[in-house]
């Protein structure tokens, strides 16, 4: 009961802390982690005592719309789907790092028992295998080609016999095809339920969406939970990650670029149906370097919105969707533009409109929309080239048109 | 388009709804870990609602511009229905000599739907025009695979040496896009795994020469399995000599590979009085039209002409294929065509897959499978 009142006590007053520092006290875009002494990667809890000096800053999930998936219901109950709020929170030592993600969802989702057609809340922390050019970091879409990226992936399921991970088929079986009763079936019970692992959080290392493969080798050293406050009704995830392990090694930067999206499962969320913050610089407090990425990410737009706008509306709107106002002819037509201001960074949108193929990300199902062609394949040698001409050369052009681009993003909900 | 391609030809005239077939499938492959509710063959009354319900109005397949079309994903208890076990446990401790055995056994729940919840009921009015015949389905193994074109990761593939399509377990992450874009409906979510699931067309079987179980132990031998560029092969021949095997909706663009021999012979309707109205025809071919497009009329033009011709001279190739004398004739399959192929892929186990993608991908541990842990 104590400890109890004591936590209580802490989590007034860290909320009070909050409450005296609000987001906007800090650059959009930028994380400070905190130093602390121990992080237990592979169990870390929301509960753990290295989040009590740890402060939030506010960061902007928006939906994902560049590419439309073929699930009628997911489509119309993600149709005006507004960008989200979460306070997140960072901390680090010499091994690792660890953040605190919250959310409001008013549904908690859980996939359970013998379902078809339930989704699981759920959550995701992305970072760059490796990164040198703060201008060149890896698509925000799970990565692109030669720029890898590390994926963290939570869901709230609940314990399930399955292999989990394990590899460990044989004790699916079901009960009823087994050749046992009573206390055999009993112990075969037990023995199901302590292999089932409580939930389904998985590692991915990937180039680009349709790239994506799981991580089963254990080589990414990395631990998350996610909790429900019932009464607040938040979600609550944390996210632990070994800076050095033998999946990638971010021990030499003084900040680090991380990414987290979020899904709402009771809106069908699953992959290509989320909500996704663009990079955000974690500056890792005492640690020197990386003020570069820090500079990069958090600076605003220097072009001219307006003029941006005017040669965007020209250029681009015939094949790209601009708003739910601006539609292209097809939806299928080119990747929609529609949050690509909420969820890309300066520096992409530039490299984009200046060389098109500088990004061909395989991010679609070419077999789905035969009549359009985002990209081309060689046969050969399996590179992409985009179907997008370079569409402006000169600095000016392009600074005016991301400025433009960077206001393409859906209202932010209350 | 894989290189070549596996069919089977399913004839509806013979089809008697017994369901072995979809027991053989079920024994082999869904009676377990978590497929209980699946029915990767199933034979559903039409006009009937269907396994999963109202499947065809669920959208998935391509328009005629050739984009995938959205589609629905089935609920378990209201569209594929809920598999109940029975109380086994209360059996083996039940004091029969206290209390009444009925209670004992008892299902763990109260199915609202279920496959077949209609068998048998059709349409029409009895005894005047009522009628129906009997569908069996498996997954198409389309050309052009709606699940295929709908998967965002690529875990869905088609093997060039066939055409069986198949999910790589080690890809898919439970998305569900599949379900939505097959038209079928042929594709199903194993929530145990997290993983979508589907026919394999046992190729393990067939890749030692065995057709697949359900039209191994089909009792009316409706089904013939062989390669469409097999020209000596019955399936070659009902398909492209003889036009009469027809596939099924084929207006949802997915070029479904498997092929129905549409109904022929039905009863004809009576009138008030009970009498034969002559020359009328039970089901309606506007119906035949929906399920297999207008060749239904050709084909059952070539059928009917066959069978006159056998009754008249004693002679049909077309009639002694639908008979389907011997099995070997039925099955063209050819287990050295894949030795070679796995010979030319430098896998050197006989009893291996050709293809491990099914079960074993780049990053996943290899499974032994003990059947008595």
């Amino acid at each position: 009961m104590k400890t109890i009142i004591k936590s209580l006590i802490i989590a007034g007053l860290a909320t009070a802390a909050y409450a005296k520092t609000p987001a906007s006290a800090t650059a959009e875009n930028l994380i400070n982690a905190q130093r602390v002494s121990n992080i237990n990667v592979a169990n870390i809890s929301p509960s753990d005592s290295i989040w009590r000096n740890a402060k939030s800053v506010s960061v902007v999930l928006y939906p994902q719309t560049t590419i439309k998936l073929n699930d009628a219901k997911a489509n119309t109950a993600n149709k005006d789907n507004k960008a989200i709020t979460a306070q997140v929170s960072a901390v680090y030592n010499n091994s690792a790092v660890a953040f605190k993600i919250s959310w409001s969802d008013p549904t908690q989702s859980v996939q359970s028992g013998n379902v078809s057609d339930v989704y699981p809340d759920g959550f995701a922390m992305q970072v760059p295998v490796s990164f040198s050019d703060p201008k060149k970091l890896p698509y925000i879409g799970m990565g692109s080609e030669g720029r890898p990226v590390l994926v963290h992936l939570t869901k709230a399921t609940n314990v399930h016999y399955e292999p989990n991970g394990n590899g460990d088929v044989e004790h699916q079986v079901s009960p009823h095809n087994k050749n046992a009763f009573g206390a055999d079936l009993a112990n075969y019970k037990d023995k199901v339920n302590k292999l089932g692992k409580n939930a389904y959080t998985r590692a991915f290392i990937s180039e680009g969406f349709r790239s994506m493969t799981e991580l089963k080798d254990e080589s990414d050293k990395f631990g998350m939970k996610m909790t429900y406050d019932a009464k607040n009704k938040r979600w609550t995830g944390v996210v632990a990650k070994q800076l050095r392990d033998s999946a990638a090694d971010l021990s030499k930067y003084g900040a680090l670029p991380v990414s987290f999206a979020i899904w709402d499962g009771s809106k069908y969320n699953r992959g290509g149906v989320k909500s996704l913050s663009t990079w955000l610089a974690v500056k890792l407090q005492g640690k020197a370097g990386g003020d570069a990425l820090v500079k990069e990410l958090t600076a605003k737009p220097q072009g001219d919105a307006k003029a941006g706008q005017a040669q965007v509306e020209a250029m681009c709107a015939s094949c790209h969707t601009l708003s739910p106002a601006k539609q292209a002819a097809s939806p299928f037509m080119a990747p929609s533009l529609n949050n690509i201001g909420g969820y890309s960074t300066n520096a992409y949108l530039a490299e984009s409109i200046k060389d098109p193929n500088a990004v061909v990300v395989a991010g679609y199902n070419r077999n789905a929309h035969k009549g359009f062609a985002w990209y081309n394949v060689d046969a050969k040698t399996g590179k992409r080239t985009s179907t997008m001409p370079p569409m402006m050369s000169d600095d000016k052009s392009i600074n005016d048109a991301v400025a433009y681009l960077k206001t393409l993003k859906a209202e932010v909900a209350k | 388009m894989s290189k070549r391609q596996l069919a089977m030809v399913m004839d509806l005239n013979k089809c008697i709804g017994c369901q072995t077939c979809t027991v053989a499938c079920k024994t082999q492959w869904t009676n377990r870990n978590g497929r209980e509710y699946m029915y990767w063959n199933n034979v559903e009354t039409y006009p009937g609602e269907g396994y999963p319900k109202k499947w065809m109005e669920l959208g998935g397949g391509f328009d005629a511009a050739g984009d995938l079309k959205e589609g629905v994903i089935p609920n378990i208890e209201a569209d594929y229905g809920v598999p109940w076990d029975f109380s086994y446990d209360e059996i083996a401790t039940f004091n029969f000599r206290e209390n009444n055995p009925a209670a004992a056994f008892h299902a763990d729940s109260t199915p609202t739907w279920g496959p077949n919840w209609d068998e048998d009921e059709g349409a029409g009015n009895f005894p005047s025009d009522n009628y129906f015949f009997y569908l069996p389905r498996i997954c198409n193994h389309c050309t052009n695979p709606g699940c295929l074109s709908a998967c965002p990761r690529d875990a869905i593939f088609k093997r060039d040496e066939d055409g069986v399509v198949l999910v790589d377990l080690d890809r898919c992450q439970g998305y569900r896009y599949c379900i939505a874009g097959c038209p079928y409906k042929k594709i199903y979510f194993n929530s145990k795994i997290s993983k979508s699931e589907k026919c394999i067309l046992c190729f393990p079987r067939i890749e030692q020469g065995l057709p697949p179980a359900c039209a191994q132990q089909c009792v009316g031998r409706i089904r013939f399995v062989g390669f469409l560029d097999d020209v000596e092969g019955q399936v070659y021949k009902l398909v492209h000599k003889y036009k009469v095997a027809l596939p099924l909706r084929s207006d949802y663009g997915t070029q479904p590979n498997v092929y129905y021999i549409p109904p022929t012979e039905a009863p004809a309707k009576f009138d008030a009085q009970g009498k034969i109205i002559e020359g009328s025809q039970r089901v309606p071919m506007q119906e035949l039209e929906t399920l297999f497009g207008k060749a239904v009329h050709g084909a059952i033009k070539t059928i009917k002409a066959e069978k006159d011709k056998r009754a008249k001279t004693g002679e049909s190739e077309l009639m002694d294929l639908l008979i389907a004398y011997h099995h070997e004739d039925m099955f063209r399959l050819d287990a050295n065509y894949y030795q070679d192929v796995a010979k030319a892929k430098g896998v050197t186990n006989p009893l291996a897959p050709i293809d491990n993608r099914y079960a074993k991908g780049k990053f996943t541990n290899e499974i032994h499978f003990k059947a008595h842990a």
